[in-house]
């Protein structure tokens, strides 16, 4: 046994971001709080896979007592799904988010993430691969492959009713509504997944903003938010991208930018705590990523304005990246809330994460599942039609677990459901 | 001498040592109420800790108290009523009966509804060993886990794993008001009134200080009703109390009674009566009252259900005619197939008919060999003879 | 070790037995991390009957072994110093609630908030709060004794706890305790709880649940003296109010939480806090409520005031449990203590430990169960500085001794694991250790079940070796 072992030891990896984020590490009081708010913890049972453990990893890796090649750090770093819900259970305030992408980043200098991370981080920080790849992905959903292939069993399977399950459970709707702009002009983050497979999201989103009196304005040249680079350790690119975004919405001209996208909004308010240690950008961050809103952020602040009646039972489920880091709980709700003849059933642990998680479904699918199957039943215990969330990767990830275990909800996007309102008074 | 232990006490300790020596057993005695309680113990030999009587500490503002063990409970109550305090200890038996005894039979009374048995009062105690080690456990605080728990193994003990001679107790404040109801006509079959007095408590938003449900005769010896009475006590501010009575009146006709009701009920017993207890999940409460209140009666005595608790305390006559002794012994024996039967006052057979192993399972028995190797201390008191 | 780990794979699978230093790491220690300790390995059953198996493999081999919850102790008592670490978290079902008699039947891995969730269906809640609450788990609070703010009206763990199916280090399998009506005999349950995992290992515990009363009112009350706020303490419990909780906070411990994310409001220029929470009918409830306020004004108190509303409320009492974890925020390291005394003596308690922290140049902050007198000094340092850590160590002990002198003790909840060892000396006499000693040869002859914890080596060395001689020493 040793006493006062918290004595910090000269750090044995310096100049990597974990060592910059050290401070950080200190805060933590190794309290427990944080156990019961972890998804892997619960479903994994290893204190190894929760917070506390993980920071204990990062502590031992900073004061040398185990070595970054150690292979239990690596499989319990990579097994966390960064979904932050430990930061408000934590009383010492814990940056959790922030140390996890830093021994990521300093891992993944150490030795590089898995094939099809790269694979997966090459596509999406390169315009033209992502959208061939988004292209194949709607020509496999419109010729019906993915709902025949989701039967398969695996990954694949898994992949094609992720797919299938894109495709809208609403009709479509091309109603144009009057906007008179009072409300300010708005640029909107047309965002890979969102823009490449919920086209119809995206364009509901413009319409419901201009449907309460915010005006849209084109911002060309935007790109991935970074998001999954920053996640993954790839904090490069991810700076890349954000420098990138930054010029394209200034040059818009919006006073704020919308984003529907819960892990995109995220990043994107965070854009000046990436780009910190750039002098020469740091202040132009800070600045962007004030004006960054959550779609639901910005029509709860207009109201919304109530639209025609939609009879739905509807549960919601909060995206991580929404509660967690960005602290929406109520937006969304507010939403639902204008659409009337919408039943809102609640959720029992709607704050828990349903192991999508940016890009952690592909790479750690075991462990994905087994977050996602309390998700699932507590769905089925709702009873709702739909289970609205705001965030791609729940969408697909939700949405799959129920193609798969053959329920009949679906997923959706809140602002569909707002615009399906909208719709319904025209006809 | 050991520091911090009397002369009253190192002379204890030297007796039982020495007994220990001579494997010679000894009865623990103090004022000598309950001579006639537990099973059959054979001792010929008495260790007096009468003697041990007196005020150790008292602090009211900390709500606590130090006594010797053989300090009356009657001369507690005086002492910590001036100070608007009680001892919430309230066991069946004299008001002469002593803490001592109290806390080694782990006696409780009616009170123990609201604020539990011995076992919850009890912070502190020395005791006297079967080695005549003197044990210090516990400490005078409300809040203590510092140790094993030797407090808690000696409480109920009956003085087989040690003398007490010393007990520090947590008290309470006297509530603003207290009032003490009788409350009758309940209607209907006893095990329908048992449960409906139960449901009421469940309900309710009030927590009497007590809830206690009289067999007939029980009632008519000590008010005159002669079908089934519920006493009831509330403790509180006065609007508090004046709700919590009228919440009571639901149940029946409620009549204030006064508190002596208490004092006649713990003294209600006529000396050599069998006194044994029967106990099951709180929701059985209806058909053991039951049950139990129509044996006893049957046999001339009487029964009361402490109800939220699950208890029913049976009191009867000894029965002189072998038949009878045999039917009881029958209907005990029936019972505790069933439900918990534990013995206060019974004679030898009764005790044979209960048929419960009290204390000789294997860890017992090594509680008992490890703090009385030489089993000397009351042997045979809790059917380990 | 490489054999009795595969012994143990068997039973509970690959996945749930550490070797290897990357997997013990977070297992080195509980919720109090000055103290760190490696296991031989950890081993994880996820049921019952594993549990058994494992221990009976442990037995078979006469191997020594440290119960482990959810590792929010604050006592140092779940560390295995190169011995096996068996974790019991796994076991966490909620077998049974019967919400006529107002019990659960749980496994001790159950989390404590848990199991109030589960009962909050029935209209009842477990009473025993612990800061660690949302954490923690009820075998961890049966081996602790754990208290909370509510003990002072509803009782400690000990009080809860109807019975419990026990599982001895010998591998056998006792109840303790009776399930259908009165204990008799011997009250092994109550040896048994807060006996600090050296006794056995729960596999089921009984529980009694408290209804949830009617009302519920919470005060906050401003004082400018710590003096002040003790004497309100004193007085509303003479007056025969028996509150649900009293907690007091010094101003070192409000400013912590109002500088954290659980900022409650409280008045950051205040001497101390009182939070008090009254609860039950809520027929005369108010009244109750107003006579608090009055005993607080009189005793000094700047302003009361009662929480508006059950948000309001929530968040009074969240500053207050996450008091310990928002000092994370100020000083990288943390001594968390846990004593009681006499009330009458807190003023001058905590005077006396003012002066201590003052003398030794440290902080000490007081966040503690006031009705109870249970005291939790906390300092808060750098353990890099090594003549601050010394000051620290110092302060605690003399503030340890303080409270001994008031009459007091060492511990009213958190045990004594490893951290308050060495006061237990000064607590109890050689003959009451020694009986503490034989107590747990009881239940653990080999004594293999959390080896080193509680009472002080030599006392059982000494006592054990020569009972013949202590029989026959003249006194």
């Amino acid at each position: 046994m040793s006493r006062g072992a918290g004595v910090t030891t000269p750090c044995a990896i310096p100049g990597t971001p974990l060592a910059d984020a050290r401070a950080g590490l200190d805060a933590c009081v190794h309290c427990g709080s944080c156990l019961q708010a972890c998804p892997t913890y619960l479903v994994l049972e290893d204190e190894n896979d929760s917070p506390r453990g993980r920071l204990d990893l990062m502590r031992a890796l900073v004061d040398g007592i185990l070595p970054t090649s150690d292979p239990d750090v690596r499989s319990h770093i990579d097994r966390c799904l960064g979904c932050r819900a430990c930061e408000p259970a934590c009383p010492s305030g814990v940056p959790y988010g922030h140390l996890l992408e830093a021994t990521r980043a300093t891992l993944t200098a150490e030795r590089p993430n898995p094939f099809i991370v790269r694979l997966i981080l090459f596509a999406f920080a390169r315009p033209a691969l992502l959208h061939a790849a988004m292209f194949g992905g709607r020509v496999t959903r419109a010729l019906r492959l993915s709902r025949l292939l989701a039967r398969l069993p695996g990954r694949i399977g898994f992949a094609m009713a992720m797919l299938e399950s894109t495709r809208s459970p609403l009709p479509h709707r091309t109603y144009q509504p009057r906007s008179d702009g009072s409300r300010g002009a708005v640029a909107v983050l047309q965002g890979c997944v969102m823009e490449g497979l919920f086209a119809e999201t995206n364009r509901a989103t413009s319409r419901t903003l201009a449907a309460n009196d915010f005006s849209i304005v084109e911002a060309p040249g935007q790109r991935c938010c970074g998001a999954l680079h920053a996640h993954a350790g790839d904090i490069d690119t991810a700076r890349t991208l954000a420098r990138a975004n930054i010029i394209a919405f200034e040059r818009s001209g919006a006073e704020v930018i919308a984003v529907n996208a819960a892990g995109c909004g995220a990043i994107m308010k965070e854009y000046g705590v990436l780009l910190a240690d750039d002098a020469a950008w740091r202040d132009r961050a800070t600045v962007f990523a004030a004006r960054v809103r959550d779609i639901t952020e910005l029509l709860a602040s207009a109201g919304p304005r109530l639209g025609a009646p939609v009879p739905v039972t509807v549960t919601y489920d909060a995206p991580c990246h929404l509660l967690h880091a960005q602290h929406i709980a109520s937006p969304p709700l507010r939403v639902l809330a204008a659409v009337p003849g919408l039943v809102l059933m609640p959720l029992a642990e709607s704050e828990h994460c349903c192991g999508s998680a940016g890009i952690y479904n592909p790479v750690e699918p075991e462990t994905s599942e087994r977050v996602l199957e309390p998700k699932l039943r507590h769905i089925a215990a709702t009873g709702a039609a739909l289970v609205a969330t705001g965030n791609p990767g729940c969408l697909m990830q939700i949405g799959a677990g129920l193609h798969q275990a053959r329920m009949s909800a679906r997923a959706i996007h809140p602002v569909d459901l707002l615009d399906a309102s909208y719709a319904a008074e025209r006809s | 001498m050991t520091p911090g232990v009397s002369a009253d006490v190192a002379a204890l300790a030297d007796r039982v040592r020495s007994a220990h020596a001579n494997g010679a057993p000894l009865r623990v005695t103090g004022a000598g109420t309950w001579l006639d309680g537990g099973q059959p113990c054979v001792a010929a030999d008495h260790l007096e800790l009468a003697a041990l009587t007196g005020i150790v500490a008292y602090e009211p503002g900390d709500l606590t108290l130090t006594v010797l063990a053989a300090t009356p409970l009657s001369a507690i109550q005086a002492l910590t009523a001036s100070e608007g305090q009680w001892l919430t200890m309230d066991p069946h038996g004299s008001p002469d009966g002593t803490i001592g005894a109290t806390v080694s039979t782990a006696s409780s009374g009616p009170l123990a509804s609201a604020y539990g048995t011995p076992r919850d009062h009890v912070l502190g105690c020395e005791f006297v060993t079967g080695t005549g080690d003197v044990v210090r456990g516990g400490g005078r605080v409300v809040k203590n886990v510092a140790g094993f728990d030797l407090v808690r193994l000696v409480t109920g003990a009956w003085g087989t794993l040690g003398a007490i001679t010393e007990i520090t107790v947590r008290l309470r404040a006297k509530p603003e008001q207290d009032v003490s109801l009788a409350v009758a006509t309940l209607s209907g079959a006893v095990a329908d009134v048992t449960n409906g007095v139960r449901e009421w408590s469940h309900r309710s938003a009030f927590r009497p200080l007590a809830m206690e449900l009289l067999s007939p005769s029980l009632a008519r010896r000590l008010t005159g009703h002669s079908e089934e009475l519920l006493l009831v006590r509330i403790g509180g501010n006065s609007t508090h109390a004046r709700a919590a009575v009228d919440a009571v009146s639901s149940l029946g006709t409620a009549r204030d009674i006064g508190h002596g009701v208490w004092s006649q009920l713990a003294q209600a017993e006529p000396k050599g009566a069998l006194v044994f207890r029967v106990s099951a999940l709180p929701s059985r409460i209806g058909s053991l009252f039951s049950t139990a209140s129509a044996l006893a009666e049957e046999l001339g005595g009487y029964a009361h259900a402490t109800v939220t608790r699950g208890i029913v305390r049976c009191v009867v006559p000894p029965p002189s005619e072998p038949q009878a002794v045999d039917y009881l012994c029958g209907q005990l024996s029936a019972l505790s197939r069933d439900v918990t039967v534990a013995g206060e006052r019974m004679s030898a057979p009764l005790w044979a008919a209960v048929r419960r192993m009290r204390s000789t399972d294997a860890l017992s028995l090594r509680v008992r060999s490890t703090f009385d190797p030489g089993r000397i201390l009351n042997p045979g008191i809790l059917g380990d003879a | 070790m490489v054999e009795l780990a595969a012994r143990l794979a068997g039973i509970v699978g690959e996945r749930r037995v550490m070797l290897r230093a990357g997997e013990l790491r977070t297992y080195e220690s509980d919720g109090l991390p000055g103290y760190r300790s490696t296991p031989s390995l950890a081993v994880f059953p996820g049921t019952r009957d594993e549990t058994i198996a494992v221990v009976k493999a442990l037995a078979a081999s006469h191997t020594s072994f440290v119960a482990r919850g959810a590792g929010t102790g604050l006592s140092g008592g779940a560390l295995a110093d190169n011995v096996v670490l068996l974790g019991l978290h796994r076991l966490k079902r909620i077998v049974a609630i019967d919400g006529d008699n107002a019990r659960a039947v749980v496994e001790p891995g159950v989390v404590n908030a848990l199991l109030t969730a589960a009962a909050s269906a029935y209209g009842l809640h477990y009473a025993p709060d612990p800061s660690s609450q949302s954490a923690c788990t009820i075998g961890g609070n049966v081996a602790e004794n754990a208290g909370g703010p509510h003990c002072l009206k509803y009782g400690v763990t000990l009080n809860h706890v109807i019975a419990l199916t026990v599982l001895l280090p010998d591998g056998e399998v006792v109840t303790l305790g009776n399930p259908d009506g009165e204990s008799e005999g011997y009250d092994l349950l109550g040896a048994f709880v807060g006996s600090e995992g050296c006794f056995g290992v729960v596999l089921d515990a009984t529980i009694r649940l408290e209804r949830n009363p009617q009302a519920v009112r919470t005060l906050l009350a401003d004082f400018a003296s710590v003096d002040g706020a003790a004497h309100a303490v004193s007085d509303i419990i003479a007056a025969g109010i028996v509150a649900a909780a009293m907690e007091m906070m010094d101003n070192a411990a409000i400013q912590v939480v109002e500088a954290s994310i659980y900022a409650a409001g409280y008045p950051v220029d205040a001497a101390a806090i009182l939070l008090i929470e009254l609860d039950g009918a809520a027929a005369g409830l108010d009244d109750d409520v107003a006579r608090v306020a009055q005993f607080c004004k009189a005793a000094g108190a700047r302003a009361v005031r009662v929480a508006a509303d059950p948000a309001d409320r929530a968040r009074l009492w969240q500053g207050r449990k996450k008091a310990f974890g928002a000092m994370g925020r100020v000083s990288p390291h943390l001594v968390v203590q846990d004593a009681v005394v006499p009330r009458t003596r807190l003023p001058q308690v905590l005077a006396d430990i003012h002066h201590i922290g003052v003398r030794h140049g440290v902080n000490v902050c007081n966040v503690f169960h006031a009705g109870d007198g249970n005291l939790h000094p906390n300092i808060g340092y750098d353990a890099n500085d090594a003549d601050e850590a010394a000051r620290v160590h110092a302060a605690m002990g003399e503030i340890m001794q303080v409270c001994i002198d008031a009459g007091g003790t060492i511990t009213g909840e958190h045990g004594v694991g490893l951290d308050k060892l060495p006061y237990m000396d000064s607590l109890f006499t050689p003959d009451t250790l020694g009986a503490m000693c034989a107590l747990r040869s009881v239940f653990d002859p080999e004594r293999r079940a959390n080896p080193g914890k509680v009472v002080p080596v030599h006392r059982c060395r000494e006592w054990l070796a020569a009972p013949a001689a202590r029989a026959g020493h003249p006194r």
